[in-house]
């Protein structure tokens, strides 16, 4: 077995989360300065234009900078509010359907028996399980601010091409975001770049009424600061929202790296996660998950959800990434399960629902 | 003036070592509840064998002995269940059912190896819905145990390493023992998780 430390890995994974965190914070501050300072000069513009620099007021620049700091937080709150607390409203809005206890499908049972497993792992109470059909990618996802609230859900795809070991790797990864709160930590981290978007629209409105005003033919003196804050707040909330979503990523990248060694922590058991992510590799539908809804939520799921997105704005670590540090010696081109064709896949777990878990592959 | 400073440092410690006190409480309820989680998770394994029993036993009439050993090593381990009565109890009480429970895992395991024997029996929809349940059945005594684990080593390092070491000396925190897998590979004939 590949020695994985996962409490090592959970250490450093959830300093730098901190630091990301106070990063943006501080971004946030930077943008209250810059805007208090450019106010300042607006409101004080005839003033400034004949002494220069000397007559701007600290106390206003410090006020304008407050106010703004303190909307951004406030916008940013309202938003986590509104995105709500209940983990199964953000599974259904996903196209999800809840699996019960009464249900027959042996896939939907085994699920279902592996949620119960890994919250016991984890210490947790059972979330709430989702399946959302007609999705051929391999991935899932955790909402909900809170345990007690949590649900998962994994795509029809994962079911039907994840074995056993595969499936519990995959849901005990979910199970870590949740025992790590990562989706509040997300649920906070979108309303802070929502709070970076309004101050963005709340230039572009400032700056079009200014322009409006001059086709009046009411110019002024303090017309020309006054659109240089307007102009200020659109850069500050487009950068702002730019480093924004940088960091969200980044953020979440890390969150994803602690989910994995989240995983092992509860299933002791490194290969079954590695194997589903060899599958992701594998499998002509990759992670990728169709739902309109899918775009936003994407730093919720397992993978990528959608195609294409690397390097900084990625919410996931790359997964040859992801596998090596499970599986130090994995190498893509001689890989048996990373070359596997999808009627393999399909056929692999099928036969172990049939002839049950004793009969599995050598790893 | 130094009277305040006084106060002020008496009271500093005080507060850290509330603190202190109430983690070590944290960290004991925790591994009692993860305790508990096993006694939830071993009930559920006593009551399905029967069922087990009960539905192979139309196939598989000629292997009456291997399913009575079955029920009655489950009998056996539920009684040793009872008498611990989901509480972290003495260290004989907790290695006799450990013990059970081992038997009750080679018992199973001996009921599995003669099923291939019988391909009616394995191609039944009601053997393979068995097969799941006795899967997640153990995977969850196990995980359970696991948690367990984890739980009292969270405990017994709050217990030993400064400076929670001092309160836990004042209050009586008391080391907690460990679960030993020692019937694991025989009850793991299922799925193969490695286990350190």
């Amino acid at each position: 077995m590949a020695t994985f430390d996962f409490r090592t890995a959970q250490e450093s994974a959830r300093r730098a989360s901190t630091l990301l965190m106070l990063g943006f914070l501080a971004m946030v501050l930077v943008i209250g300065a810059v805007i208090g300072t450019l106010g300042a000069v607006a409101l004080h513009g005839e003033a400034v234009a004949t002494t220069g620099v000397a007559a701007i007021n600290p106390a206003t620049v410090l006020g304008i900078a407050a106010a703004v700091v303190v909307g951004i937080l406030a916008v940013a709150l309202i938003r986590v509010a509104m995105l709500g607390n209940d983990g199964a409203k953000v599974a259904q809005s996903l196209g999800g359907k809840e699996v019960t206890e009464d249900t027959t499908n042996p896939y939907h049972r085994r699920y279902l028996n592996v949620v119960h497993e890994m919250a016991i792992a984890a210490g947790l109470p059972p979330p709430r399980a989702f399946v959302v059909k007609n999705e051929k990618g391999i991935n899932a996802f955790a909402a909900g601010v809170d345990p007690s609230r949590a649900a998962v859900g994994v795509t029809h795809g994962a079911l039907a091409k994840l074995n056993r070991e595969e499936l519990s790797g995959v849901v005990a990864h979910e199970m870590a975001h949740i025992a790590h709160r990562d989706t509040r930590l997300n649920t906070r981290l979108m309303g802070m770049v929502f709070g970076l978007v309004v101050l963005y629209w709340l230039g572009r409105a400032v700056m079009r009424s200014f322009i409006f005003r001059r086709w009046r033919g009411r110019d002024n003196r303090a017309v020309l600061p006054a659109l240089a804050l307007a102009i200020g707040l659109v850069v500050a909330g487009l950068l702002g929202v730019l480093c924004g979503r940088i960091l969200q990523s980044a953020v979440s990248r890390r969150r994803e790296a602690l989910a994995d060694a989240g995983a092992v922590q509860f299933t002791r058991n490194p290969r079954g996660l590695a194997n589903a992510l060899k599958k992701i590799g594998a499998n002509a539908d990759g992670s990728r998950v169709g739902n309109a809804h899918a775009e936003e939520a994407r730093h919720l799921f397992f993978a990528e959800a959608a195609g294409g997105i690397t390097g900084l704005f990625a919410t996931h670590p790359p997964l040859v990434e992801r596998i090596r540090a499970l599986e130090p010696d994995f190498e893509p081109a001689s890989d048996p399960i990373w070359r596997m064709d999808d009627h393999a896949i399909l056929h692999e777990t099928r036969a172990e629902l049939t002839l049950g878990p004793w009969d599995r592959r050598s790893p | 003036m130094e009277l305040i400073v006084i106060i002020l440092i008496i009271a500093a410690v005080l507060g850290f070592g509330v603190i202190l006190y109430n983690r070590l409480v944290r960290l004991r309820n925790a591994y009692v509840n993860a305790f508990a989680q096993i006694d939830v998770q071993l009930k559920r394994r006593h009551d399905l064998i029967p069922r087990l029993v009960e539905a192979v036993k139309g196939y598989m009439a000629h292997e009456r002995e291997t399913l009575e050993a079955v029920i009655e090593a489950r009998n056996h381990a539920e009684k040793s269940r009872e008498q611990l009565g989901g509480a972290v109890g003495d260290a004989a009480a907790m290695a006799q059912l450990s013990q059970a429970e081992g038997a009750l895992g080679s018992a199973l395991g001996r009921l599995f190896a003669l099923s291939e024997a019988y391909p009616d029996l394995k191609a039944s929809t009601n053997f393979l819905q068995f097969q799941e349940e006795l899967t997640s059945t153990e995977n969850r005594v196990a995980y359970s145990r696991q948690a367990y684990n984890d739980a009292a080593m969270a405990y017994n390092n709050a217990v030993e390493t400064a400076p929670s070491n001092l309160v836990a000396r004042q209050f009586g925190f008391q080391q907690v023992g460990m679960l030993e897998f020692a019937d694991r590979e025989v009850i793991q004939e299922a799925p193969d998780f490695s286990f350190r």
